[in-house]
């Protein structure tokens, strides 16, 4: 303890030593939102690189293998923010599936029980809660670390399973799970597909893309809305007058995405187009100057001199030369140019790497240009917003397929769009740098809805086929129960983090033990509840295993606990527990899941991907401790 | 007084096998009054914590919850007469929130069945004004108590135990890992509880600390109980030489100036010691006249 004297004592007084911390920067130290950055960066990187990554059916493929393990990743994540580990976790969804099987077998045959499924399988879930239990009571009766006591587990679990299997069966596999009486309930329980190839949605309503585009459009509205009423200081009483300003603009610019939906993309969306991007910018500021406080300092001269202006040159020489570079290579050349690289890929890695470094270059000077000069951030978030626009008409120009021309073209425009009326927002209103629960609640609201509709669009899009679609694309669209579990059990489980009792016992035995203890925690109960979580998602994983391929193999999910672990720690939990969220465990198994899928898609060989998602974990450890850092300041 | 007081010990021991670890420990604490409890490393402080916050049983003597003869099981008992223990290094999880730390095992809920949820906007909204009474303004419960400063992480787990009924508060030395100013922060949170009319046992290795804050004090040295003096009946200086054992840190000087004997740097320090310690003594001195 002595050594913190010296840092306590350097503190001022906690007041001014403790600087507002807007919604927005509060965002971005929540865990989940390294895992999130990932996913949208990995998504957009296999979207471009395969043609199959962003259709229903890629969809549909990664996040088929993502479920089983993102419940596990999810029951995981629960037990790493108490402070444990469970090695047992891959090895019990071998286990539980393994034994089911077994049960249900007749007797005599395999030395199998002969039960119906509905005796068997809650005597699964007794078996594995057991697991669970008995891990948890070792661990907290013997106070030895978890990883050694689940290691003992795991071994135990891996050796029964194989010897076993080779004792009744002779084979290193069980099978027949449907010789059960009752296997066809408990398949729509455990193994029902939906297959969704034939529900085409083309023509209804205008079709499922229109209904897709128009969800996806008042989502976006909604969290832009909200937003910017966490973002700008509220005026005591609004400019009534101006409000009419924000509706008309908002309503041109979905207007104006409306029709450029309905256009296919290559002729006169122009026109719409500039519809939207001018509609949405005069919303944004009619929005502004209804209700926002105006700056007094907006009129200070523009200033490009010291670090900022030498950032402004990088930067801008950054995005001159990645254009360049994109214009005189051969985007078509396949000549090698050494490291696995043609000239093609070169031209691709290069091009993009150099915009968006200098774009980022541009934020962060416009960024430490607005401290002193409104002016001046705003003629450099203006410059950036130009860079991407020019960047977006060369790629349309140049693009082959429809999704680069129109979707990608789309996407950066808008980007741009977005980014410079946030730029004319900041520079003309006055940023919030104090505590509102009103504006803070208000925009909120908005805000999470915007993201529940945006979602839904999302839904719309993965549950519906088009005949395009169903056309281009091989492969089904199959749509399993595990799917629906894994989206259920993290709603449930995020909800009994955050929300409940229990979830609170879960972060501070995880954070210090002896604190909780002190105010009446029930720390062992605790902790071995969490075990009995791990161990009951493993027997929920094993159920949905078995009633898959009515077969188990006695090495299933050995080793996968480590892929728990991972999607874990890239979801933000800490490994020394504290700290983490449900929802980033469910975003680490789909970052996982992408990349697994992502790179046989893109036609490569999959003996890459664990160098993939080592650098991954090592990534998001890094992001970790970072925020980490960041959480714990003072102490 | 004809009220009892709040908790009273009356020649309290404790062996561990034949280790005496304290004995004949006589003090008390009122409602609204500070009693602190002094002594070096090894004075037998941690036993007395351990006795009262009822983690340990005491060897002989008797414990009085006004004016109730106690003995206590369990620190779940202490707990429930209303003595709280704030100890130094475990009083909080650093990476929950304020709120989370303030209402941690004794979560308020709503709602029923599996929707039976803590009630965020309750708890937040207590801890706020509680601490609010303390005298800190928490802008934002949901920030992380690693983010607060020593003292008020202290006055974070201060606030919550009188809010949650204490009245007694039993503080660990919650000034011996901070700095001066930060120290001075937590000094007035203890003024703060003794004004809400609680009882508070501070214990504590400096005399400095104590003496401005203290009703009473309680000084230990190896076990043995040196004196229970109220304020009026002991000065500062006295309290200083008690705390350290008057004639060990005269044993002290000695060894000091016979060690320093060819080492010029020691004999400074030693010197330095010497001086200080007499002029100590020669205030004591005066402070009896």
């Amino acid at each position: 303890m002595t050594t913190t004297a010296p840092a306590a004592e350097a503190a001022a007084a906690p007041d001014e030593r403790l600087a507002y911390r807007g919604p927005i920067q509060r965002l971005l130290i929540r865990p989940e939102i390294g895992a999130l950055i990932g996913a949208a960066v990995i998504w957009v990187f296999f979207w471009a690189v395969t043609d199959v990554f962003g259709t229903t059916a890629g969809v549909n493929n990664y996040l088929d293998v993502s479920a089983s393990l993102g419940i596990m990743s999810i029951a995981v994540a629960l037990l790493m923010i108490g402070g444990e580990f469970d090695l047992s976790s891959g090895a019990i969804t071998g286990a539980t599936g393994m034994l089911v099987v077994l049960l249900v077998k007749e007797v005599g045959e395999f030395g199998g029980a002969g039960f119906p499924l509905s005796v068997a399988i809650p005597l699964t879930l007794i078996f594995a809660l057991i697991i669970g239990w008995a891990n948890g009571t070792l661990v907290e009766k013997t106070a030895l670390p978890s990883f050694i006591v689940t290691l003992a587990t795991f071994f135990i679990l891996r050796g029964a399973k194989l010897g076993f299997a080779k004792l009744f069966t002779d084979k290193v596999i069980v099978e027949g799970l449907n010789d059960a009486p009752d296997h066809g309930f408990w398949e729509n329980v455990f193994g029902a597909v939906w297959i969704r190839n034939d529900h085409v949605w083309d023509s209804f309503l205008g079709g499922r893309n229109v209904v897709y585009g128009v969800l996806l459009t008042v989502g976006a509205l909604l969290l832009i809305v909200g937003v910017l009423e966490l973002m700008f200081q509220r005026r005591e009483t609004p400019a009534q007058a101006r409000m009419p300003v924000a509706v008309v603009g908002f309503a041109a610019g979905v207007l104006g995405l409306i029709l450029l939906a309905a256009t296919d993309g290559t002729s006169d969306n122009w026109l719409w187009g500039i519809v939207l991007a001018a509609g949405g910018a005069v919303g944004m500021y009619g929005m502004g100057a209804w209700r926002y406080e105006r700056r007094a300092d907006s009129s200070a001269a523009v200033n490009l001199t010291g670090r900022v202006g030498r950032n402004v040159a990088m930067g801008g020489g950054a995005i001159a030369l990645g254009v360049v570079l994109g214009l005189i290579l051969d985007a078509e050349s396949q000549t090698e140019i050494g490291f696995l690289l043609t000239v093609q890929g070169f031209r691709a890695i290069a091009y993009a790497g150099l915009i968006i470094t200098g774009v980022i270059l541009l934020l962060g000077a416009a960024r430490s240009a607005g401290k002193t000069s409104a002016r001046t951030q705003l003629a450099i978030t203006s410059m950036a917003a130009a860079a991407i626009v020019v960047v977006a008409f060369i790629v349309q120009s140049q693009a082959d397929s429809r999704k680069f021309r129109a979707e990608f073209f789309a996407v950066i425009i808008g980007a741009a769009v977005l980014m410079l009326a946030f730029g004319v927002l900041r520079s003309t209103f006055v940023e919030r740098r104090k505590p509102d629960a009103v504006a803070d609640k208000r925009g909120r609201t908005l805000a999470m809805t915007g993201i529940a509709v945006a979602f839904t669009g999302l839904a719309v899009r993965l549950m519906w086929a088009t005949t395009f679609e169903n056309e281009t694309i091989r492969g089904e669209v199959r749509w399993r129960i595990a799917v629906f579990y894994f989206i259920g059990f993290a709603i449930v489980a995020s909800y009994l983090l955050l929300r409940t009792k229990f979830g609170s016992w879960t972060f501070a035995v995880g954070g210090n033990k002896n604190a909780a203890r002190q105010v009446g925690v029930p720390a062992a109960r605790t902790k071995t509840i969490l075990f009995m979580i791990v161990s009951a998602a493993g027997w929920l994983v094993g159920m949905l295993i078995a009633f898959r391929l009515n077969s188990v193999q006695a090495n299933v999910g050995d080793g996968n606990e480590f892929f728990y672990i991972i999607a874990a720690v890239v979801g933000g939990n800490l490994l020394t527990g504290g700290y983490g969220s449900v929802i980033g465990a469910s975003i680490g198994a789909v970052i996982m899941a992408m990349s697994f899928q992502g790179i046989p898609f893109a036609g490569w060989n999959s003996d890459w991907r664990f160098l993939f998602v080592g650098a991954i974990l090592l990534l998001a450890v890094l992001v970790n401790n970072y925020v980490r850092a960041k959480a714990e300041a003072a102490s | 007084m004809s009220d009892p007081a709040l908790l009273e010990l009356d020649n309290i021991s404790k062996y561990y096998g034949n280790i005496i670890a304290l004995t004949g420990v006589t003090t008390s604490v009122n409602a609204g009054e500070v009693t602190c409890v002094l002594g070096d490393n090894g004075a037998g402080k941690s036993t007395f914590i351990k006795i009262i916050a009822g983690a340990h049983q005491q060897s002989e003597g008797t414990l009085r919850v006004e004016g109730q003869e106690v003995m206590f099981d369990s620190p779940r008992d202490a707990l429930e007469l209303g003595i709280a223990t704030v100890y130094q290094d475990l009083a909080v999880v650093p990476l929950m929130s304020v709120w989370r730390n303030f209402f941690l095992g004794a979560e308020p809920t709503r709602g029923w069945g599996p929707f039976r949820r803590v009630d965020q906007e309750k708890a937040s909204g207590i801890a706020k004004d509680e601490m609010a009474k303390m005298g800190i303004d928490i802008r934002d419960t949901e920030q992380a108590v690693g983010t607060l400063s020593g003292g008020e992480r202290q006055s974070v787990a201060i606030a919550r135990a009188a809010y949650f009924g204490a009245k007694v508060l039993i503080l660990d030395e919650p000034t011996s890992a901070l700095g001066v100013k930060q120290s001075g922060v937590v000094l007035k949170y203890i003024i703060e509880a003794r004004n809400r009319g609680l009882g508070v046992i501070f214990i504590t290795h400096n005399p400095n600390h104590a003496w401005p804050v203290g009703d009473r004090f309680l000084i230990l040295n190896r076990g043995k109980s040196m004196g229970n003096f109220a304020k009026d009946e002991i000065t500062r200086d006295e309290l200083i030489m008690m705390m350290a054992g008057g004639a060990e840190l005269e044993e002290l000087t000695k060894e000091l100036e016979a060690a320093s004997a060819g080492d010029e740097s020691l004999a400074h320090l030693a010197e330095e010691f010497a001086e200080e310690f007499h002029e100590l003594e020669e205030r004591v001195e005066d402070d009896d006249h």
